[in-house]
């Protein structure tokens, strides 16, 4: 297949590319670019014209739940895959916590097998420890030898430090990323929001902003002890969050984070209607840590901007508040909401956020940077950066809806992704 | 003839009366306890069935709830969790879906959980009540207090109300500090350091180290339960320390006899009340529940009044 991208803005900072271009791409390998000889075209070329969009290296999402095997109603590998694929990502990571859960290689050979030859490229993580139980460690060499780029018990934090400090000790001869999701499950018991203002009216169980920060102190100490070890924080969702962050990359430590976009975006006042759309893991916090996780953004403290997509059926969540699943799904909003919020409210360039959304979780990861020149295969997102949109969730190709911004008007759109030779459009 | 009708055909939290709808509930508890002191009979609820949806153990409640609707003429059915199928997995709106298609005009709703009631009357184009959810609120219980301070004072702005103990996980307390707010009261808290919200200053409130300070301050004390999980659980070191610093016995009340002393039952003697403390007249905690069944007339006559005019 020939895909033809003509005057069409181009932007990669990593190879400082900010202008209009065309492309031609034959079977996967970008054969010119910059001008195309008309009479190198391909007849049956799909042609796609770029006026008002914006190519730029394809969006990648470091953090996604893709509930395959196990819980196959919320969600598999090909839903999730066309998920990612409507909301311009060519790349994902999915997480561990299937069921059973990615702790050994038959589950990654698995995912392996069924993500294969898929327009969207599926990066695996595996569980730290076996069973993500919390105790001993898994077999991380042959995992790695497997595939897995990264390790974590996602959202079930390390309390034990000594597991964790096994963990940081056993991957250093290989260098391998440890990440967590921080949590000290001690302070969050039967929680179900933010321990702040909201919560206290409505009664409900917090989930105080210290048991997240506990954790990444600490994981920041052990990162530092066990000699500079590789350390990603996920969703990070507090001021104090960034900021010890800050001061861990001030002082050389090799550690990232990200924040997802229902972080930036909302605060913990959504709840006040008990819907359990606004009901996950971490919770919405207050609008000082949202302003504090935008300064951390800009910055540069916070590396990536990723969904934390977590889908649930509607079974699981029109229930009791308190009862119901924690987690909303991201993949298909992301683009939007952070052009919406970041972009367009001024916070970021578009380079920042192409940084964050493409290159740094890639670096962070250690895969292959994507450069845009004549005989590189061709990776890419094509969005619009000011068409306006509002979300509607019966369009989501994901199987689940658990979506926070149903209704929401977006400034921002993904069009098309292209890779391995494949073009997707969105239907958004 | 004056407006009839409350500002909304339900009653959620506190927050959805205005003090308009106070007036008008309490003026018609008035014209209850009067008429049916004088054995007169009322029928504002012919023609409707009223479900006592108990997804939690309750007496008074309960009680007081069914009789009430019994007293204007309505049929009351009711549910409760333990004998249902929700223990057989069914889902809470499959549940309400269910008893709604027998005709049922208004659901009372006691539940565990937070914000269920309101989860169900966005459900539902019928009449929802919050007979107590979880930790959030407790409107009906508000009401009826804030009904027996009126009665016994005269009036209820300028009041100085401390809410003692267990205020973490109280629904009736959530629901007295807006609603008691609104009447122009002023609200204090005392209690264990582990059992009052870290973030309480967003209501304003004063807070006072021990029961005995609260008393110097207070024209009323509303005592809380103190309900055994929390011992069990550690929040609350011991018993005897706890009822040292936050129980009102005999002694205490004899400092300050004007002092007026709530409980929204069940009351644990010993604990949070001394057993003999009841006797003296300004506990009125036999009072709270004989206001409540007047009170709830009220508001189901209201809330049906309510409701036939929005149908219109």
């Amino acid at each position: 297949m020939d895909i033809y991208l003509k005057n069409i803005r181009v932007v990669n900072p990593l190879q400082n590319l900010d202008g209009i271009f065309n492309i031609l791409i034959s079977n996967g390998i970008i054969s010119y670019f910059g001008t195309v000889p008309s009479d190198s075209i391909p007849p049956e070329t799909k042609i796609i014209e770029g006026e008002n969009l914006i190519c730029v290296p394809g969006l990648f999402d470091i953090h996604v739940h893709f509930r395959d095997p196990g819980q196959t109603h919320k969600e598999d590998i090909y839903s999730g895959i066309k998920a990612a694929a409507n909301g311009g990502f060519t790349g994902v990571l999915v997480m561990p916590n299937t069921s059973p859960p990615i702790d050994n290689t038959q589950i990654v050979e698995y995912i392996k097998s069924k993500s294969e030859g898929q327009i969207v490229d599926v990066f695996i993580s595996a569980a730290i420890t076996k069973g993500l139980e919390g105790k001993q460690i898994t077999s991380m060499n042959t995992l790695a030898k497997g595939g897995v780029v990264m390790f974590t018990d996602d959202g079930y934090s390390i309390v034990n430090s000594e597991v964790m400090r096994r963990a940081f000790d056993y991957s250093a001869p290989f260098d391998y990323l440890i990440s967590q999701h921080c949590e000290d499950h001690n302070l969050t018991q039967g929680f179900s929001a933010n321990d702040g203002e909201v919560a206290t009216k409505l009664g409900l169980k917090g989930y105080p902003k210290v048991a997240e920060e506990i954790i990444l102190s600490r994981d920041v100490l052990l990162a530092e002890y066990c000699n500079n070890r590789r350390y990603h924080a996920q969703h990070i969702s507090t001021k104090n969050s960034v900021e010890i962050i800050r001061r861990a990359k001030e002082k050389g430590l090799r550690v990232s984070c990200e924040v997802t976009p229902h972080h930036f975006s909302l605060d913990e006042t959504y709840l006040e209607t008990f819907d359990t759309n606004y009901k996950m893991n971490p919770p919405l916090r207050s609008k000082d840590d949202v302003e504090g996780l935008i300064s951390g953004l800009k910055d540069g403290t916070i590396d990536c901007i990723a969904s934390d997509h977590a889908p649930h059926s509607a079974f699981e969540k029109e229930v009791e508040f308190e009862k119901a699943a924690n987690g909303v799904i991201g993949l298909e909003t992301s683009l939007g909401v952070t052009l919406t919020y970041l972009y367009h409210k001024g916070h970021l360039t578009l380079n920042q956020i192409i940084e964050k959304m493409s290159i740094n979780p890639r670096k962070i990861l250690g895969l292959d940077p994507i450069v845009f020149k004549t005989g590189k295969s061709a990776n890419m997102t094509i969005f619009s950066l000011d068409e306006e949109w509002i979300v509607d969730k019966q369009f989501f190709k994901s199987k689940s809806k658990n979506t926070p911004f149903d209704g929401f008007k977006l400034k921002g759109k993904p069009k098309y992704i292209i890779n391995k030779g494949m073009l997707f459009t969105s239907n958004l | 003839m004056e407006k009839e009708v409350l500002s909304k055909p339900y009653l959620l939290s506190s927050d959805d009366l205005t003090i308009e709808d106070v007036n008008l509930i309490f003026d018609r508890v008035k014209y209850f306890e009067y008429h049916y002191s004088l054995g007169a009979t009322f029928n504002d609820l012919n023609g409707y069935t009223v479900a006592l949806a108990f997804f939690e153990p309750s007496t008074r409640t309960r009680i007081s709830f069914e009789i009430a609707a019994k007293r204007l003429g309505g049929n009351t059915i009711l549910f409760s969790s333990a004998t249902s199928s929700l223990t057989k997995g069914e889902s809470l709106l499959d549940t309400l879906h269910t008893i709604e298609a027998m005709d049922v005009q208004i659901f009372v709703v006691r539940h565990s959980g937070c914000g269920v009631p309101l989860f169900l009357q966005r459900n539902t184009n019928k009449i929802v009540i919050n007979a107590g959810d979880g930790k959030h609120e407790h409107p009906t219980q508000a009401l009826l207090d804030s009904y027996t301070i009126l009665k016994h004072f005269g009036y209820i702005n300028g009041l100085k109300v401390c809410i003692v103990g267990d205020v973490l996980h109280s629904r009736v307390a959530r629901s007295n500090i807006i609603l008691l707010k609104k009447l122009g009261a002023q609200i204090a808290f005392s209690g264990p350091g582990t059992l009052i919200p870290r973030h309480f200053s967003i209501w304003n409130v004063n807070f006072f180290r021990t029961i005995d300070e609260a008393i110097d301050w207070a024209d009323v004390i509303m005592l809380l339960r103190l309900q055994n999980e929390r011992m069990d659980s550690g929040l609350v070191p011991s018993l005897s320390e706890f009822s040292r610093l936050y129980g009102l016995t005999v002694e205490r009340i004899s400092r300050k006899p004007e002092l007026v002393v709530l409980h929204p039952g069940p009351v644990n003697y010993g604990i949070e009340l001394q057993y003999e403390a009841p006797s003296f007249p300004n506990v009125l905690i036999q009072t709270q529940v004989t206001h409540g069944v007047f009170v709830r007339m009220a508001l189901l006559s209201l809330l049906v009044k309510t409701y036939e005019s929005r149908a219109k």
